[in-house]
């Protein structure tokens, strides 16, 4: 497969893992004390500063040869694509779970007090109320944390390897193309990335100005 | 309307679904060779004729031969391994990694100074390098690249390495290496030959007595899906039509020195 077709394989697979996984972390840091709370919004957060090649260790010593998940599992991800979208959703998540809880905490809880006095169970309150309330800010935390997944180069580099054809997603094959002085189709790619970041940071940027009216979830 | 839509999106992640899902099986025939960056013009040229032979689907992955074998390690699922050295080719086999037998010298590698066209530097001695008019030298890391290893060495015994030192620049491998000096970065490459001969410039072979002889292996993985096809493709190169497109970019048959004639300095394109 092509270096874009790799990209957008690992980009629409760590988007949905990114939604699911990153919701899921939001609502539990937005809506629990827990002790220990501080500890997990920092461990979530650390790809967003870890230095990718300290990021790309750890999941080396998580799935490489040697690891449980390796010997005991039987996990064959290592260097095979399925490690470019792990490497892609840890560096992404930071921002999908921040963009997703500040906009979960911004609900009104007024609302989802109403709803519960109406006898609506959890599950319900999130899905009816929270949720679509919070929308324009979870969608914008998804844009931000895609389009750094999908631009991830070094955690990449590190546990898929740079395997055309099977792991060479966009920024390895950048790298590639321009050590091996292809600049034509390094040009072209770099012109594709570029797009689709600053097509990403509008789109998120947008979403999260128009807060112009409360919009209800019942229609 | 909520019904619509949901229905609308489940049939956007259907598609994507199946679309991800959808990969090229390695059930395909098609092996997937680590090789050295040396090798990138004259085993491109190898593995279009062994696929035409063969029907075989050889793709490559370049690298330095000491992040290749890291990667074999660490778990690749790769076919088999051609280094740039016999060393980490040795290193897999003690990892039980290597099918028994198949580990074969294949090649001789020389090392060159490279410079770029319209450059006006005239090397005709390493020695030359240590002139403060050469800010930058490039070469392969020799962490984990051979031909950076010998380019080191070279310079060692031409006594020039402590005036050099702070002024080497470390490429991932010979062709990044190659690629600082052809953009101006670097005002020179010691890479591997083979290199040179495809790239125009200027080049100057560096004497095999400077360094220990670049003798080059490869093998085949023992974890391949394609054990047939790897052992092929093996035979293939280290046989006498592998040598002799190994002989045209530079190469030598393992073992076999190349003399160190007087008219070394090549200018201009090369065929």
């Amino acid at each position: 497969m092509t270096p874009l077709l790799l990209t957008l394989r690992v980009g629409i697979l760590a988007t949905c893992i990114l939604g699911v996984v990153g919701l899921f972390l939001a609502v539990v840091l937005a809506r629990f004390r827990f002790p220990g709370r501080v500890i997990l919004e920092s461990v979530i957060n650390l790809p967003l500063i870890l230095p990718p090649t300290v990021l790309g260790y750890y999941l080396l010593l998580l799935l490489g040869r040697g690891s449980l998940l390796y010997d005991w599992f039987g996990l064959r991800v290592i260097f095979a694509w399925p490690a470019t979208v792990i490497a892609s959703v840890a560096v992404g998540i930071p921002l999908m779970v921040e963009g997703a809880r500040a906009a979960i905490e911004s609900v009104d809880p007024a609302l989802e007090n109403a709803a519960r006095t109406l006898g609506s169970s959890e599950w319900e309150v999130l899905s009816r109320i929270t949720f679509p309330l919070a929308r324009r800010g979870i969608i914008a935390g998804l844009i931000l944390g895609s389009a750094r997944a999908i631009g991830e180069f070094g955690a990449t580099l590190m546990i898929a390897g740079n395997i055309p054809g099977e792991t060479q997603t966009m920024p390895l094959a950048i790298y590639d193309a321009v050590q091996d002085r292809q600049y034509a189709e390094a040009n072209l790619m770099v012109l594709i990335m570029t797009g689709l970041a600053l097509g990403s940071l509008i789109a998120a940027r947008w979403l999260s100005r128009r807060r112009a009216r409360p919009e209800a979830s019942w229609r | 309307m909520r019904v619509a839509t949901g229905v609308r999106w489940a049939c956007v992640m259907l598609f994507a679904l199946l679309f991800v899902s959808c990969s090229r099986t390695k059930e395909d025939r098609q092996i997937l060779v680590s090789a050295a960056a040396d090798l990138r013009p004259a085993f491109s040229e190898l593995g279009r004729l062994f696929e035409a032979e063969s029907g075989t689907q050889v793709v490559f992955n370049f690298g330095s031969s000491g992040q290749l074998a890291q990667q074999i390690i660490g778990g690749a699922d790769v076919d088999v391994f051609a280094s740039a050295n016999l060393r980490y080719v040795e290193e897999v086999e003690r990892s039980g990694l290597m099918l028994a037998g198949t580990k074969a010298l294949y090649a001789r590698g020389y090392l060159a100074i490279w410079w770029p066209p319209g450059s006006p530097l005239s090397i005709s001695r390493i020695e030359q390098l240590a002139d403060p008019s050469i800010r930058r030298i490039a070469i392969a890391n020799p962490r984990h690249a051979p031909y950076g290893v010998a380019a080191r060495e070279a310079l060692t015994r031409a006594g020039i390495l402590s005036a050099v030192s702070s002024r080497l620049v470390f490429g991932e491998n010979v062709a990044h290496a190659l690629q600082f000096a052809a953009t101006g970065n670097a005002e020179v490459a010691i890479i591997g030959l083979s290199l040179c001969l495809q790239s125009g410039g200027h080049f100057l072979r560096v004497p095999s007595t400077l360094h220990e002889p670049l003798d080059q292996a490869l093998g085949v993985i023992s974890t391949t899906r394609h054990p047939r096809e790897a052992r092929e493709l093996a035979a293939f190169i280290t046989g006498p039509k592998g040598r002799k497109v190994m002989a045209k970019y530079g190469f030598t048959s393992p073992g076999h020195a190349a003399k160190d004639g007087r008219r070394q300095v090549h200018h201009g394109a090369q065929p």
